[in-house]
């Protein structure tokens, strides 16, 4: 079983570092994931974005994702960092770092991750415009 | 039986709060919870459907058979949009 962290935090987040956390010595590459919050959604300009998080459940969504990536993709060490609170335009909203022995893996573990996520994991945003307001609700 | 029923985000504007206790008959299922849920809390399906919404109990994603007993924590929420 390899390294695996799943963290909620108000503060911003530092992609160099969780992607340092996730390396073994038996890995090759690392593939990590900086999403972050982009200015025109849909033709919008947004002004900024809460996050918000059913905490204990995302984080157990969180660490069964993982789980599920290990049994299926061969990879090491598994990194999924979310932010909450206030974002601004640019800031990182979400990293995922996979750790594998051959990037491949990597890649396509960050993938699966990340969309599913996007999927499952207990946590809303809500788009702050000039000119008004609106929480997310995903596919 | 008492259980506690969390709201998130839009839900939680729409039932004006983020926390409530409520009463239910006991060992209910968990869609007839989630239908007595939803009579006290009409905003929550005024502009959705039903089907949209997603339903926890004890911070996992219900299962079709599953039921409610005293004091677990039950959640109602829109699709989930992080990332």
């Amino acid at each position: 079983m390899g390294l695996m962290f799943f963290e909620l935090t108000i503060d911003p987040l530092d992609v160099g570092e969780i992607a340092r956390r996730v390396v073994p010595e038996e890995c090759g590459a690392t593939v990590t994931l900086d999403g972050y919050v982009r200015r025109f959604t849909r033709g919008r300009e947004t002004e900024y974005l809460v996050y918000e998080a059913y905490k204990p459940m995302a984080l157990k969504e969180m660490e069964r994702l993982a789980a599920a990536a290990k049994d299926e993709f061969d990879i090491s060490n598994v990194a999924i960092v979310h932010r909450l609170g206030k974002l601004r335009i640019g800031e990182t909203s979400v990293v995922i770092s996979v750790a594998a022995p051959h990037r491949r893996a990597a890649f396509e573990a960050c993938e699966w991750l990340i969309k599913e996520l996007k999927r499952t994991v207990p946590i809303w945003k809500k788009e702050v415009y000039a000119d008004g307001e609106v929480w997310v609700e995903g596919e | 039986m008492k259980v506690s029923v969390l709201f998130f985000g839009a839900t939680a504007e729409e039932a004006g709060t983020a926390k409530a206790e409520i009463d239910l008959e006991d060992g209910i299922g968990a869609e007839t919870a989630l239908t007595e849920i939803l009579d006290r809390y009409p905003k929550l399906t005024a502009s959705r459907d039903r089907s949209s919404l997603l339903f926890a109990v004890n911070q996992e994603y219900v299962r079709a058979d599953e039921t409610v007993n005293e004091g677990d924590e039950l959640a109602v929420f829109t699709a989930v949009s992080g990332g």
